[in-house]
This record gives structure tokens, C-alpha cells and sequence, in this order.
């Protein structure tokens, strides 16, 4: 059984490969590497930008990490099977899904926290023909969007967060991922922390009684979903499909080049999951400090949600790494000597990358304890990690969160009410929506894209709504409408020349052949 | 005087002969034995959720196996449907394109022409996947809506929820549907239906070619009269083994389709279902209840895909050209 499952997830695992187009080459090797051994682990999706970074980074090393992003239920599955080395997850083992409880591994396991990031809402609209870029909502609008209630993008509520946005009345079409995710866990649990009643009341009209937090969206008509963070990324990024809206890792929509929603904090502004805004909101969260739980280190983010600061981004999290504490069914020490060596280098090094991918670097307590659960792993090599060395963004001499405490404040527009701040947000942040040029909310550090695509407007004050600009001149103007071909229905006579061609069509193929053959016959009885 | 009695031959085989005779045996037992394991392997895995389940598991459409509520109503026609439309896109295109190698290509042509369909069959799937998600589906939708707009009245070709007139209508409703998967598995089957009608179509007596020729026949009357009856079977034969592996494909439709649960008859419209994609999403998450439900569905589709194949190969023996080969 264990040959079936790892065929089907080798399949899967190349499948990843070649979505997140990473194909680790073999290569240069250093020659003075220690004896790495290969290892492979499986999970989130959510987290696996950065560990993708990570594993080529490692490659250096003479490491050879191979990572499957099937999703963190599969990761949990995978790991207590014993099919891989670790998994990845963001929720932890012990929950009740839909009825099921998650049981624990037979093997012995810790949790270690590898990053944080925030679950963002990737969006694909258009207004006149020019992308928006600073769409802000509030909590409860993407919970309506996301339970059928918001079906239309022109809904009034989402015309409150967005003063000064004209949205057209095109239908809502929220990506969910189909397969048991870690994203769909986080968001879940958000909307079932915050906005109950609306969450409860879409689970029971879908026939899933109190589905609280869940690794696996329900669905319901009017919605896509999409397998993989790569999935439902990929397909908000189509450009046709309009008016589509997931929820994905920040780091995706950097990658793609499409903007994310702003989403009202409890402080009342409208922030980006920036690397900073997520570790503000993170200060909130509540770490299991138990050593001898077998939660010890998990997180519990109703802090996050509620958090007050108006940095905070509220559906920031964690994400962790699950890693076998015994040799047992294919894990070495060799392997945990690997396996070690790679968690030392992401919980140090590897945490200056995590802005620019599109995550949140760990704060230093958690890199502490992180570093203790990997001396756990059977073959760990503590010794060689100097803490003051790692060059984390969030480390200082005082303990204090740096890159929390020197977060931006956020720009007095996006504050909840007032005039909407134009500047485009994620992977659009170069495209500025609307006619205000050059503003930057300092917000974007994550220099995916620089500046120019929106400079040039010459003179002119422009009214709101969407403009349009000249590429060779930069004259900009703003479009008052923009016409659009209808089509009528019922049967026009287009429909009878296309009906007539088929027919005319059929007629050349079938009727030679038959006159053919009865013209023979004729000659034959004759 | 003695009488003349018939010899009795007897067939003394030396020692290679019989060891060549029992590694042929042998390597044809050994598949029939592992095809008669992978069926009561997943008959053993099945046997729990099929006792549960009984005889709703074949008109249950949900897929809920931890409730207790599955069957495979809706993946089973679902799988139907795409391999349907794979077929409908493959057979003309492979028929096109084995007359063309072998009657039609110059003879230098012909060796390179073979061996770029046979280069076809070996991309990968996942590489076909991504192709159609990433390519074909945004390419593919203004046609869908072309379809659906004028031949929505013809049953499987409507699409709900979409208000033709309105300019500002969502097109992801043509998205991700039975349609767009058909035709990337269409297109993936195609190679193999190629070879086979290309194989039997080299085998046609030259001499009854050349007598239909020699009777005055254009080259196309001598396809229709010789080539075509007498490659009939490897027609068929070839187009059914297509549909047996278009019955199988996972990987590209489980990246293209947006899997629903309930029998989806428009194939224009978002939502598609495959028993293949449906085991390669559930496999990893599934607790052991939801695996023998998924090792179900699976036997459901090895007995649908044996059936199909063992009905290509006894058209293909049937037929002239089967028979000769």
C-alpha cells in the first residue's frame, strides 16, 4: 500500500515541481559538505515559496531537500504514514474536521515554527479596462463574498469600503482550493472566530452543520475551486477570468503580479499582509509555551484577529514544520543530521528572505525554541548555530520585535471612511488605481516591481473613476464609458447563416458519395 | 503387404526452444496474474465502504465517505463525459492523421511524421495539465461561449447562470469544465490512437490496392473501398483503447477541472468530475473510510476501463486486419 500511495504521490509531487517551476538541478556540490543524505517532506502549500527558496539555497550545502506542496492535510497524512521525512502544516494534528478527528502519529513528533505570512485576497478586477489595484474590504464583506451573500463586485458594502472605486456589476466569483488545505483552515477559523453567525449560516445551507474550522471549503454554486495555492493563484491570474477572488499566501500574489485586498483592522484601518503589518498582527498571537503538551508551540490567533494596532494585518499566522523526534520507519540519523542542518539554516539565514518572497520573518522567541525543537531530531548538530549571526530582521539587542516596532504606520487614507489611497498593493504595486500619480504608501518592501508604469500624466486635474493613459505621449483622460458590443439574442440571421453553412457543409461530404454509389448501382442493373 | 498408416509426428524441442517457451508462458501469465491482483486488491480495500454504502453507491452523488453519503453517480458520468469528448476530438484527428502518413506523405516525410506523433505520446501528462490550465482555458472560453450562445438549445450545451446580453458577464462559468478537459485529453490520447490506425493501415494487401487502382480507382476511392473496410477494425479498435486511457487520465484533468458532486450534464459549463482526479485529490487526505470509498470508485473505473479495452480487442480480432496481425 505504501508503493500505491508513494506512486500516486510522486506523481503529485512532480506536479508540484513543475507548478511552482522549480526543478532543483543537481549540480555543484561543495566539496567540503558534510555527508548530506536526501530527504523529503510534504505539506502546505502555503509555506512552500519559502521553503522552495530555501531548498535551492541549501543546495549549495551539498543538501538535498525534496518538498511536495500537496497541501498541509496531505503533509499531516503523509508524515504519520511515515511516507515522508516531515511534513509542513499550519494547523496542528489533534483537530475534529467535518466530524473527523485528526489523530496523532504513532511516531514521536515536535512542531517548529518555520514563518509567518498572512492569508490575502487575491483579486482579478478591472474597471474601464484598467486593473484595480487598491481594493479595500472589511471583514464581514469577504465573509459575505465568500458565503454567496455579496454576489455582484457593484454590492453597496463593498461600494462603503471603497469610496473611491466605481466597481462594475459583474458577479462575485469566489476560487476556493479543493483540496484539504491549510489556507482553507486559516481562513475558516477567521470567519468562524469573527463572523460566526454568517459562517454557521452558509455551512448549514450547504448541508455541513457547524463546520467551524475546516481544512476543506464547502462549496456551492457560482464558486471554483482549484487544487494548490499554484492553482488558485494561477486561475485568479488568468486574465479572462474576471471578478474572481481567492484566498492565497501573500507571496503568491507577489509572484503572479496581482494585487490583494486591504482588509480592515479592529483599529480601523485598511492594511497589506506586508512582512511588517504580519508581524504587528502577530504580537497578538498566543504561542502554547507547555512544554509537555503535545501542542507545545502550536498558536491560537484570536489575539490576531482582535489585534488593536492599526499595523496589524488580521490574518496573520504561523506556519510549522512537523519533524520526527525518533528514528523510526525510513528516518536515520542521517537523515535527521539533514533534516537538522536544514531547519538551522531556514530558523537563521533563511529568515532574511522571508520579506522579500512574501512572509514575515520569525520573531527571535520563536527562533529560539524553534532552534531547541531541532536539537530534538535524532542526529542534530546544535552547535554550529551562533543566534547572534542570523541577521534577522526581527532581532535586537533588547529582545524587542524590530521589525514591529519600526512597521510604517499605515497612510491616514487608508484609514476606514476616508479618501481612498490609490496605490496599487501585492504583486500590482507599481499600478496605481485611479488618477493620483507617484503616491507611495511605504508600505511595499517587497521591490517585485518599481516604479513608472503609472508616471507621466501631464497637468490636469482628473475627476475619479478610471482613466485612461496614452503610452507614447502620457496624456491621460478619463473615461466616461466604455463601450461594449452586445449580442442579441434568439435566432438573428446569423444564427441561419451558421445553421445553413453546417448544413451546406454536411451536405458537400454526405452527398457525393451517395449519388456515387447510386449511380453505380443503376449502371449495374441496367 | 503392409498397409500405409499416417505417421505419428511427435515434436521434440530442444532445450532453448522450451526455455523460450516457458519465459514467453511465464511473462504472459505474470500479467494476467497482476491484473487479477490490482482488481482483488481493490475489491478487498473496497469491500468496507461498499458494505456501508450498498447499492447507493451507485446512484449517490455526493462524495462525503465520513458521512456515510457517497457514490459514484455523478464522478462515474463525469468520467464518461470527458473521455466522450476526448473521443469526439481525437478520432477525426487521428484518422486524419494516419491516412496521412501512410497514403498521402512522401515517402522521406513519413518516418519523420511518425515519429513526431509517437514524440507526442511521450510529454508527460502533467505537462499536457499545465498547458490546458495555464493556455488552452483561456483561449478555449470564447468558443465555449460561442457554443453554448448558439447551440445552447441542443441538451449538454447550455450553460446556466449566464446572461448572454450582458457585456460584463463573468466568463469563468465556461472555465474549468468538462469541455476543457475533454480536449486536453483528446489531444493526449490522439498519438496512440494514431499508431494503431497507422500500423493497420500500413498492413493493407498491396495487391488489392493495387487492383482498385489498377481499375481505375482515384487514390481517394481506393481509401474508401480498400484502405478504410479493411482497417476497420483497428478504427475501432484503436479508438476504444483511447477511450480506455481518456477513461484513466488524471493528472491533466485534476488540474484543470473544478470538482463538483453532483451530475453535471453541461460539458460547457464550470465543474467537471473524473473518478481518476477525484482518488488523486482525496488519496492523500482520506481517512480509512474515505480510502476504501476512493479504492471503490477505483474499482468501479478498472471494471469500466477493462471492459472497454476487452471490447476493442475482440472487435480488433474479429476484423480482417486483426485477424491478420
Amino acid at each position: 500500500m505504501n508503493i500505491r500511495r508513494t506512486f500516486i504521490k510522486s506523481t503529485r509531487a512532480t506536479l508540484a515541481l513543475f507548478l511552482t517551476g522549480i526543478i532543483v538541478s543537481g549540480g555543484s556540490t561543495a566539496a567540503l559538505a558534510v555527508d548530506y543524505v536526501p530527504i523529503s517532506g510534504a505539506g502546505s502549500s502555503w509555506s512552500a515559496n519559502a521553503i522552495d527558496q530555501w531548498r535551492r539555497n541549501v543546495k549549495q550545502y551539498g543538501m538535498s531537500v525534496n518538498y511536495a506542496s500537496t497541501g498541509s492535510v496531505d503533509g499531516r497524512n503523509q508524515f504519520k504514514g511515515g511516507t515522508v521525512d516531515y511534513g509542513v502544516s499550519e494547523t496542528p494534528y489533534g483537530l475534529t474536521d467535518n466530524g473527523v478527528l485528526d489523530e496523532l502519529p504513532a511516531r514521536p513528533f515536535v512542531y517548529v515554527p518555520i514563518v509567518a505570512g498572512g492569508t490575502s485576497f487575491m483579486y482579478n478586477i478591472t474597471s474601464g479596462g484598467n486593473p484595480i489595484t487598491n481594493l479595500r474590504l472589511s471583514g464581514d464583506v469577504v465573509t459575505k463574498m465568500f458565503t454567496g451573500v455579496i454576489t455582484k463586485w457593484n454590492d453597496p458594502l463593498i461600494a462603503a469600503d471603497n469610496p473611491g472605486l466605481t466597481l462594475p456589476d459583474r458577479a462575485v466569483v469566489p476560487v476556493v482550493r479543493s483540496d484539504g488545505s491549510g489556507s482553507t483552515a486559516q481562513f475558516t477559523l477567521w470567519m468562524a472566530t469573527k463572523y460566526k453567525s454568517l459562517w454557521d449560516s452558509y455551512c448549514a445551507k450547504v448541508g455541513r452543520n457547524e463546520c467551524g474550522q475546516t481544512s476543506f471549503f464547502p462549496t456551492t454554486a457560482g464558486m471554483v475551486a482549484q487544487p494548490n495555492s499554484q492553482g488558485v493563484s494561477g486561475y485568479v491570474a488568468q486574465k479572462a477570468n474576471e471578478g474572481t477572488i481567492t484566498y492565497v499566501e501573500y507571496s503568491y500574489a507577489l509572484k503572479t503580479g496581482f494585487p490583494v485586498a486591504k482588509i480592515l483592522n479592529d483599529a480601523g484601518y485598511y492594511v497589506e499582509p506586508t512582512a511588517s503589518n504580519v508581524a504587528v498582527g502577530l504580537l497578538g498571537a498566543k504561542i502554547n509555551q507547555d512544554k509537555t503538551s503535545k501542542m507545545y508551540l502550536t498558536q491560537e490567533l484570536g489575539g490576531v484577529y482582535n489585534n488593536k494596532d492599526a499595523r496589524a494585518y488580521p490574518l496573520s499566522s504561523y506556519s510549522y514544520m512537523i519533524v520526527p523526534t525518533t528514528e523510526q520507519s525510513a528516518f536515520t540519523t542521517a537523515k535527521g543530521a539533514t533534516l537538522s542542518a536544514f531547519a538551522n539554516y531556514f530558523l537563521c539565514e533563511g529568515q532574511q528572505q522571508a520579506e522579500v518572497l512574501g512572509y514575515s520573518p520569525l520573531p527571535v522567541n520563536l527562533v529560539k525554541v524553534g532552534l531547541e525543537q531541532v536539537a530534538k531530531i535524532p542526529g542534530a548538530d546544535p552547535s554550529t548555530i551562533n543566534i547572534a549571526k542570523c541577521n534577522n530582521p526581527t532581532f535586537s539587542a533588547s529582545g524587542e520585535n524590530t521589525l514591529a516596532k519600526n512597521a510604517p504606520m499605515p497612510d491616514p487614507c487608508d484609514k476606514k471612511g476616508a479618501e481612498q489611497c490609490t496605490a496599487g498593493t501585492g504583486g500590482a504595486a507599481a499600478t496605481s488605481t485611479g488618477g493620483v500619480v507617484g503616491e507611495t504608501t511605504g508600505t511595499d518592501t517587497t521591490g517585485a516591481t518599481g516604479t513608472g508604469t503609472t508616471g507621466g500624466m501631464l497637468g490636469g486635474t482628473m475627476g475619479t473613476g478610471p482613466t485612461q493613459c496614452d503610452a507614447d505621449t502620457g496624456t491621460c483622460s478619463n473615461i466616461k464609458a466604455v463601450p461594449v458590443a452586445t449580442t442579441s439574442l434568439g435566432w438573428a440571421a446569423t444564427n441561419w447563416i451558421i445553421l445553413s453553412v453546417i448544413i451546406v457543409l454536411v451536405l458537400v461530404v454526405v452527398v457525393p458519395p451517395v449519388l456515387v454509389t447510386y449511380a453505380a448501382r443503376k449502371v449495374r442493373s441496367s | 503387404m503392409l498397409t500405409d498408416t499416417p505417421r505419428k509426428l511427435t515434436i521434440i524441442r530442444d532445450r532453448s526452444d522450451k526455455i523460450f517457451r516457458g519465459v514467453v508462458r511465464a511473462g504472459g501469465s505474470t500479467v494476467l496474474v497482476i491484473m487479477v491482483l490490482v482488481g482483488s486488491f481493490l475489491a478487498f480495500r473496497a469491500s468496507q465502504a461498499l458494505n456501508k454504502a450498498g447499492w447507493s453507491f451507485f446512484t449517490e452523488q455526493a462524495w462525503e465517505p465520513d458521512a456515510g453519503r457517497f457514490g459514484i453517480a455523478a464522478v462515474i458520468v463525469g468520467t464518461i463525459l470527458i473521455a466522450t469528448v476526448a473521443i469526439v476530438v481525437a478520432l477525426p484527428l487521428s484518422l486524419g492523421t494516419a491516412l496521412f502518413i501512410t497514403e498521402y506523405a512522401p515517402r522521406k516525410l513519413r518516418s519523420f511524421l511518425v515519429s513526431i506523433v509517437d514524440l507526442m505520446a511521450a510529454i508527460p501528462s502533467v505537462v499536457f495539465g499545465l498547458w490546458g490550465f495555464f493556455f488552452l482555458q483561456q483561449s478555449i472560453v470564447p468558443v465555449s461561449r460561442w457554443i453554448s450562445q448558439y447551440f445552447g438549445w441542443i441538451p449538454g450545451l447550455g450553460v446556466t447562470g449566464v446572461d448572454p446580453t450582458d457585456p460584463l458577464a463573468t466568463t469563468t462559468v465556461y472555465t474549468s469544465s468538462t469541455f476543457i478537459a475533454g480536449i486536453v485529453v483528446g489531444i493526449m490520447v490522439t498519438p496512440i490512437v494514431t499508431s494503431i490506425m497507422r500500423e493497420v493501415f500500413s498492413q493493407t494487401p498491396v495487391g488489392e490496392r493495387e487492383g482498385a487502382l489498377a481499375l481505375g480507382a482515384t487514390r481517394w476511392a481506393m481509401i474508401r473501398n480498400v484502405v478504410l473496410p479493411f482497417g476497420q477494425g483497428g478504427i475501432i479498435g484503436g479508438t476504444m483503447l483511447g477511450l480506455g486511457r481518456a477513461l484513466g487520465e488524471t493528472i491533466a484533468v485534476y488540474m484543470i477541472i473544478s470538482p463538483v458532486f453532483f451530475i453535471q450534464p453541461n460539458i460547457l459549463q464550470n465543474g467537471a468530475s473524473s473518478v481518476a482526479a477525484l482518488i488523486a485529490l482525496r488519496y492523500g487526505e482520506s481517512t480509512e473510510m474515505g480510502l476504501s470509498a476512493l479504492m471503490a470508485a477505483g474499482l468501479a473505473l478498472f471494471t469500466m476501463t477493462l471492459i472497454v479495452n476487452f471490447g476493442a480487442s475482440i472487435v480488433v480480432s474479429r476484423s480482417r486486419s486483426g485477424a491478420a496481425s
